[in-house]
């Protein structure tokens, strides 16, 4: 899938990435890639950056780890679980509006 | 385990294209390394040698350039806020000495109230509320900035550029209220 039409979804993906618990970068990056059977196949330089605008707007929170290697781990703050809860709310309806739109019909069962 | 040529030219490459605080920029680039380095584990656990895995990792991650640039609104906003909340720490400190300094030397001289301090030089009844206008502006800019770059950015219509501008606005303002103050005293 190309990275242009993830645009407006990636920072919603980046907050549902850490629902389960706290992640890496990379950790991250292979959540998306997996959890999306190998749809989402953006540049990984590009989620650092989104990183860290969600961090300035207090919806995660970075801290840089030990564990073998120097990693920096982000956790959903307060504001980040709520932010989450809205957009999946959003995403529901938006979605829902977009298949009925979409998808053909249901022909009537010929008996 | 290597970091590979590949690995250490793309982080240069970033290093060169990325502005702001060397703090940041230092952070900045780490964080890419290590993730790279992790990318570079993942294609080796997946069969590659060593320097085919750290290129793979590269491609990986993209377009050196491409990543400074998306980097670059958060470098632009995080100097903004530094600049904002210096004039914030250092604007009322300044303003204290100065009027300390003046009250002072009317105490010392014994012939007016320390209120009355600016006296009424010639040209000084206008450069007064100049003086004040200026100061307003750069205690909102400031704040503006500091609230348009922190945590309160997402309430704030979405301006990449609003944090810079208002920072540059505070910024020119007082040295506005500098410039007049200054006036003032020599007037």
């Amino acid at each position: 899938m190309r990275a242009e039409t993830l645009k407006g979804h990636l920072d919603g993906l980046l907050l549902a990435s850490l629902d389960a618990g706290p992640r890496h970068g990379y950790a991250i990056m292979e959540a998306l890639r997996a959890g999306s059977g190998g749809q989402f196949d953006l540049p990984t330089g590009t989620i650092y950056p989104a990183l860290r605008r969600l961090e300035r707007a207090g919806l995660v929170h970075g801290t840089w780890a030990e564990d073998g290697r120097r990693r920096r781990v982000y956790e959903l703050t307060a504001a980040g679980r709520r932010a989450l809860t809205a957009e999946r709310g959003t995403w529901r309806d938006f979605s829902a509006a977009v298949t009925a739109l979409l998808e053909p019909a249901p022909r009537p069962v010929t008996p | 385990m290597t970091n590979g040529p590949r690995i250490d030219a793309w982080l240069r490459q970033v290093t060169a294209a990325l502005p702001g605080p060397a703090r940041a920029r230092r952070d900045i680039v780490a964080e890419l390394r290590s993730g790279m380095l992790d990318a570079a584990d993942a294609h080796r656990r997946a069969g590659l040698p060593d320097a085919a895995a750290a290129a793979a990792a590269t491609t990986e991650f993209g377009d050196p350039r491409q990543v400074a640039e998306a980097f670059r609104p958060e470098l632009a906003a995080r100097h903004a806020r530094c600049v904002a909340l210096t004039l914030i720490a250092t604007g009322p400190p300044i303003g204290l000495l100065w009027a300390g300094a003046a009250a002072a030397s009317h105490i010392a001289i014994r012939h007016a109230p320390p209120w009355d301090w600016a006296g009424a030089p010639p040209g000084s009844p206008a450069a007064l509320p100049l003086a004040m206008a200026a100061i307003v502006v750069t205690a909102w800019a400031a704040l503006l900035t500091v609230a348009a770059t922190g945590r309160l950015a997402r309430w704030l219509p979405g301006r990449p550029g609003l944090a810079p501008t208002t920072a540059a606005k505070s910024g020119s303002a007082a040295m506005a209220a500098d410039m007049t103050i200054f006036a003032l005293l020599a007037s």
